[in-house]
């Protein structure tokens, strides 16, 4: 997997790329962490080229999300698709972060969302 | 298909490996006649299950074995896991509530949610061998409708 950082004005947009699992997803929480802690006031997962994310990738997300509330960042997820979309429907966590289609909607939205999620 | 086929990988507990598993269920199962979104379940359910022995029975060694068996039988397929690691208590791997919302402890939900029996074989001598079944969706024939 491959985590690329790059910004659209304020955001700080993370484009992941390849299968979420054990071995992958402490390379993602790193990432994940160390943009959380920058200061940017937004932070979205670009999933569109994520092929499989298992429960360690999601247990990544979701401390991302907790994280977010403590930092007071914006975070949200887009391009979910497949597998990624499935397991997160599955474990009814789609309803606790912020999903987005695409890029263009994430990026409208995101500032006018509400922080944190559901935690 | 009237026989058994069997299939057998032996690895390490390198998680840099899960994916070369995940490949081989995936394409054992269509090719045994699950649909691709049930084969994607099945990779994910022995994923899961080698990322916690990976984890909890190895206590992330990545140069214990792990053996994977895949069986394909004509009404269902078995995936055994094997590991030499220490004991599962009975009880100790049980899924969260989804309500409640933390990182971790999705891996057995996810691997309950994708097959149709989940069991570890008693008296094993050492280590663990975790068996999961996956039933074949019954075909309906026509004796099997009921008469109006």
């Amino acid at each position: 997997m491959k985590v690329q950082i790059r910004k659209a004005n304020d955001v700080t947009i993370l484009d992941c790329s390849g299968d979420v699992d054990l071995y992958s997803s402490p390379h993602l929480r790193e990432t994940l962490m160390k943009e959380m802690h920058a200061g940017s006031p937004a932070v979205l997962v670009n999933m569109t080229e994520v092929g499989y994310i298992d429960s360690s990738g999601i247990a990544t997300l979701v401390e991302g999300l907790q994280l977010s509330r403590q930092t007071k960042t914006r975070f949200g997820l887009f391009g979910l698709k497949g597998n990624a979309r499935s397991v997160l429907e599955l474990a009814r966590l789609h309803k606790v972060f912020a999903i987005f289609n695409d890029e263009p909607e994430a990026l409208e939205k995101i500032s006018s969302t509400e922080p944190f999620g559901g935690l | 298909m009237g026989g058994v086929e069997v299939t057998k990988i032996v690895t390490s507990s390198d998680p840099r490996l899960l994916q070369v598993l995940r490949g081989v269920v995936r394409y054992r199962a269509q090719e045994a006649g699950f649909e691709e979104s049930d084969a994607e379940g099945l990779a994910m359910a022995i994923d899961e299950a080698a990322s916690n022995v990976i984890r909890h029975t190895y206590g992330n060694r990545h140069d214990a074995r792990l053996a994977l068996e895949i069986w394909t039988y004509p009404d269902r397929m078995e995936f055994v896991l094997e590991d030499s690691g220490r004991k599962v208590e009975p009880g100790e791997v049980q899924p969260r509530p989804l309500e409640d919302v933390r990182p971790g402890g999705l891996g057995t939900f996810f691997i309950k949610s994708f097959v149709d029996e989940c069991s570890y074989e008693e008296n094993f001598p050492a280590g663990n061998r975790l068996k999961l079944v996956k039933h074949f969706a019954r075909k309906v024939s026509a004796s099997d409708e009921s008469p109006d």
